[in-house]
């Protein structure tokens, strides 16, 4: 396993005294793994720490580099819902001494053909396997001159020490593998592989012949090693292929902990379609090179499709290019359907769409490789990101129909999206994608596209639009936020001691994701969202979290309403100010009353979000920080490199450190369980380093049923604050919850225990 | 000293599941190793192939198909051919036409062609649906009614309707009951739980945990088919110890690659020969991760795939 970090830091002196430049050692330590700063520079780490350090730096498997940057293994783990696999099974095809010259021509002109871009990667066969069958030196050279010359990676087969030097002299700038090494030759291929630079492949007749030729070969000194794991049979191949790559992970046995060769050609010569089953079996099943007769496309779309899916990021979702997509031979007179860049999405709606048969062109806008509605509630489906699409694109240009269909789940965006692109009929499609095919075929979308068509004549005719001037926050205050009226709700905020150690609960129940509070801040309707407040004020909440939804339009007015409105009702409830506008949480910031609590900004991360932590330190807020860029982070290191980015910008820009809130980010259990202890963990982290914590984190139960959630919230939080999480936003109307919460808070002896704990 | 692979069996295996009966009778599942690891043990039943056979199998029209089943005019007449193709274990009855949305056969004709078939053949019988839940669960009821004592299996039941079909199927006819879901592993052992809460027998239950072509998001059933067999053995999770049947050609024979002409995409060259690609790809993707059995279309792709499990058990 590579070092890591958090290694590092366990042997390290945890004194935070700074001396070496960095706020914490945590944030020294995170800084060696990531080689930017030495070891040296702390002066306190113990002999024996720095001993034990240097020997567990190596990683279990080693990344091998070929060709023009290739690079195979680097794996950490046998299965890809554990972590993720990094360096993709590269294909190679296979020529050799005993084929005549037009065949091996017609071979590599046969193998340039196949080569296409699907979803932002550029699929082609990466290598050629130049296999010497003779101690022809000069054959064997011209051979691999010609296959040098198409400018791919090269593999040189060959066991004749003389023909191996010989061929090496003319293509060994080119970084080939030499894969030559074999229990007899092992020691003449070393001094040849290590005279030239290249790598040096292994092979043997079995795989305890295999283990001992690298023991050897790393005795003298080389670990720049491929495995060619090809055995007479497939049966046999495989078996070595997943004997090699356990024994390296999960055994921790480093001398097998190299990438593998599975050359096909040499069990399943000359039959295309066995190879197709093969060449799929060892994308899943540990082959870094797979070596096969020939690539038609036949075998590549296959092939390159399942190992476009397997070698994803399982925390990072695919995305394919916002552009358009004209679908069934549709022109600019087509309509337009839009949509979202998460490659599922598109290819369910592309599916849908051509089967429709109908022409029409499909919209992809960059909403970071997300799903329609999560794109939306995070602000990156939104009328100003379609807006954008349309400039950089040059849409309105290129397209002439001017129908605009967008995503049923987004219907709420209709309006925005009408009066940003004013000369387009936006119209509201089906819910979901299998509803397309009959939606186009019967053109359902007409009668709509004629309606939002007349209503923009009627609105053209009425008058010029107005101009929209940005007002200040004191006029909008003054003309655009209605008069607040204090009405009683039977509930008074008890009121909060910031410095209190006790537990912060951040009440959820204000969020435009619900219809009704929607709804109320569209309208500016006071009793449906007075009514949660008080709600949640009753069942002993602490702050109260208010979202307006993206707020594109009227974000601060909007913000500056609900914040006026829920303490001037409420003595002043603290809040945390929960949208992607950030005009409209500095607004919102402006009219807010800091008697119970500075004011939260909800939320900064550590990728695009990451300014809003500069919004926080120039207004004196506190800002919950969640501890992802894009995605979710795929372990504790990238969680904590996280935190120390975050941790550094606010401090530099003179936030306390208290005044950040890292959010690990819960994960939901029905999906992510494997996961459950590393938010735990990174927990612990935060506290360790003396850091404050909070998140969503009844997300853990998500989709549980409703009898069943509450007691999963409750566990997880015991343990959470078992972990040292200080704050949580949740539903404080869930009992049973609360109720754990505040007996936490008793065993952590943050509040004195009576009888009528539960009650106070 | 020399090198030892460490073996890697479990205590727990996968069930065994049988279907059909007599001498063509055959069975799914039965394995303690993951799919293939005949260097950890012995697998104990080698993965089975289905041949599908759709009601609107006179439309296919790639070659290869059109010629293996030339004269065929009925479902029986199909699948007798079926039956000798090379490598086939059982047949699947696609009753994809009784779709309401489509051509909506009736429910009584469907039946009658079950019959015709199960007449006509001796491999076991799995039957498919049109996936109009409404319409399916009438047809499966019927089917399983018809076709009682063959050890059918009916596929599938859902979370949405697992009462209705897993009531008819499994416990009023006795026949084999398909639980599918869709990439969640949480979801397929929730399933489970629900088939045996209604007292049918785990031995009567088979999975279908998802489907995709490969390149269409398969990491997920990739992924489900690797945390579902961590499960079954590592774990000794009862409740996902049920084989795993994977429709291979219902997916593979719709995407684009399948569907494109060479017209449409010159530069891909044959439309068979790509259908054929996906075909074998995705069903070897799917034996690899830890099907039981697939269930495909082509002759030339279940040839090589009858080849790929022989050579590998």
């Amino acid at each position: 396993m590579a070092l890591k970090g958090l290694d590092i830091f366990k042997l390290s002196p945890k004194k935070n005294c700074k001396e070496c430049g960095c706020p914490t050692c945590m944030a020294f330590c995170m800084k060696v793994a990531s080689g930017a700063v030495e070891l040296s520079k702390c002066p306190y780490f113990s002999e024996d720490a720095i001993a034990t350090l240097s020997e567990a730096t190596a990683p279990l498997m080693k990344t091998i580099e070929f060709g023009n940057g290739l690079k195979l293994g680097g794996e950490t783990v046998l299965f890809r819902h554990e972590k993720t696999l990094v360096n993709e099974t590269r294909f190679a095809v296979s020529i050799d001494t005993e084929m005549d010259a037009a065949t091996v021509d017609a071979k590599l002109a046969d193998m340039a053909k196949v080569d296409y871009e699907r979803i932002g990667e550029r699929m082609y066969v990466e290598a050629i396997l130049v296999s010497n069958r003779g101690t022809d030196a000069a054959a064997y050279t011209a051979l691999v001159e010609k296959a040098a010359a198409t400018g791919r990676a090269l593999v040189l087969e060959c066991w004749d020490v003389e023909c191996a030097k010989a061929a090496l002299e003319v293509c060994k700038a080119g970084k080939p593998i030499l894969d030559g090494a074999t229990p007899e030759n092992w020691e003449a291929m070393n001094d040849v592989a290590a005279a030239a630079g290249v790598t040096l492949g292994v092979w043997a007749n079995n795989i305890s012949d295999l283990y001992d030729t690298v023991k050897n070969l790393e005795a003298k000194g080389n670990k720049n090693l491929v495995l060619d794991v090809t055995a007479a049979t497939a049966k046999e191949t495989l078996a070595n292929a997943v004997n090699v790559r356990r024994t390296a992970l999960k055994d921790g046995d480093r001398s097998f902990g190299y990438p593998s060769i599975v050359n096909l050609t040499r069990f399943a010569k000359n039959n295309e379609h066995l190879q197709t089953a093969y060449a799929t079996m060892f994308i899943e099943k540990y082959g870094s090179i797979v070596v096969m007769d020939q690539m038609s496309y036949a075998q590549a779309l296959p092939l390159y499709g399942l190992r476009q899916n397997i070698f994803t990021d399982p925390q990072k979702p695919m995305k394919v290019e916002a552009k358009i997509y004209p679908i069934n031979g549709a022109d600019e007179n087509a309509p337009c359907c839009l949509t979202v860049d998460f490659a599922l999405t598109y290819f369910l709606v592309s599916g849908e769409l051509e089967r429709s048969n109908a022409p029409v062109n499909l919209l992809i806008t960059d909403a970071s490789g997300m799903s329609v509605l999560t794109a939306w509630a995070a602000g990156k489906f939104s009328s100003s990101t379609v807006k954008k699409f349309f400039d950089e694109n040059d849409i309105e240009n290129k397209i002439k129909n001017r129908t605009l269909i967008i995503p049923g789940k987004v219907a709420v965006m209709k309006g925005e999206i009408q009066e940003k692109l004013p000369n387009w009929n936006v119209v509201v499609g089906p819910l979901e994608a299998v509803q397309l095919p009959k939606y186009m075929k019967d053109k359902e979308y007409e009668a709509a596209a004629a309606a939002a068509a007349a209503e923009s004549a009627a609105k053209a005719a009425a008058g010029a639009v107005e101009e929209v001037k940005e007002l200040s926050f004191e006029e909008l205050l003054e003309t655009k936020v209605p008069k607040i009226e204090v009405v009683d709700m039977g509930v008074k905020y008890k009121g909060h001691n910031p410095e209190s150690k006790t537990f912060v609960t951040i009440g959820e129940r204000i969020h435009c994701i619900s219809p009704a509070i929607r709804k109320a801040m569209d309208e500016r309707d006071p009793a449906p969202i007075l009514k949660r407040a008080a709600e949640q004020i009753a069942a002993g909440a602490t702050y109260l979290d208010v979202n307006i939804g993206p707020a594109e339009k009227d974000g601060p007015e909007r913000m500056m309403w609900a914040v006026k409105l829920l303490q001037e009702n409420f003595n002043n409830v603290p809040l945390a100010l929960d949208t992607a506008n950030k005009r409209a949480i500095e607004a919102g910031i402006k009219v807010y009353n800091r008697t119970n609590g500075k004011p939260i900004v909800n939320s900064a991360d550590a990728g695009s979000r990451i300014s809003n932590i500069d919004l926080a330190a120039a207004n004196d807020a506190i800002c919950i920080a969640l501890c992802s860029a894009d995605g979710i982070a795929k372990d504790n290191e990238e969680r904590m490199k996280h935190c120390h980015n975050m941790l550094e910008r606010g401090m530099s820009l003179g936030m306390a450190s208290d005044d950040l809130w890292f959010d690990p980010l819960f994960l939901v259990v029905k999906g992510m369980q494997d996961k459950q202890m590393d938010v735990l963990n990174a927990i612990k982290m935060f506290s360790d380093e003396g850091l404050k914590s909070t998140g969503g984190l009844s997300n853990n139960s998500n989709g549980a049923p409703k009898a069943v959630r509450p007691i999963m919230d409750s566990a997880l939080v015991a343990m959470a604050m078992m972990q040292g999480l200080t704050s949580a936003i949740v539903n404080p109307c869930d009992l049973r919850l609360m109720e754990t919460i505040k007996s936490c808070d008793i065993f952590k002896d943050h509040v004195l225990y009576s009888d009528s704990y539960l009650d106070l | 000293m020399s090198f030892v692979p460490k073996k890697q069996a479990y205590n727990a295996h996968v069930n065994a599941v049988t279907l059909g009966t007599g001498d063509k009778a055959t069975v799914i599942g039965g394995q303690n190793v993951l799919p293939f690891y005949t260097f950890d043990a012995p697998i104990e039943n080698a993965p089975k192939i289905g041949i599908e056979i759709s009601d609107a199998a006179t439309e296919w029209t790639a070659p290869g198909l059109k010629q293996f089943y030339e004269g065929c005019t009925t479902m029986a007449d199909f699948a007798k051919k079926a039956e000798t193709m090379e490598g086939a274990d059982f047949l699947c009855l696609h009753f994809e036409s009784a779709d309401p949305n489509g051509a909506n056969r009736s429910v009584e004709d469907c039946v009658a062609d079950a019959k015709a078939v199960a007449e006509a053949v001796s491999l076991p019988i799995v039957i498919m649906g049109c996936k109009n839940m409404e319409k399916d669960g009438e047809l499966f009821g019927k089917i399983a009614e018809a076709l009682q004592g063959k050890n059918i299996l009916v596929m599938s039941a859902k979370s949405e309707d697992y009462k209705t079909v897993g009531a008819s199927v499994a416990l009023a006819y006795g026949q084999k009951v398909g639980a599918e879901t869709a990439d969640d592993i949480n979801l397929a052992k929730q399933l489970n739980i629900m088939l045996k809460g209604l007292s049918i027998n785990p031995e009567n239950i088979v999975m279908n945990i998802g489907t995709a072509a490969v390149g269409y998001g398969f990491e997920y059933v990739a992924s489900t088919l690797d945390r579902v067999r961590a499960a079954a053995l590592a774990q000794s999770d009862e409740d996902l110890q049920m084989p795993i049947i994977a429709p291979v050609s219902t997916d593979t024979w719709s995407v684009k690659e399948s569907v494109a002409t060479a017209e449409d995409v010159p530069e891909w060259g044959d439309q068979e020969e790509r259908a054929i690609g996906m075909e074998v790809s995705t069903a070897a993707a799917n034996l690899t991760g830890g099907a039981d059995a697939v269930i495909m279309r082509h002759p030339a792709a279940v040839a090589t795939i009858k080849k790929f499990i022989t050579e590998l058990v």
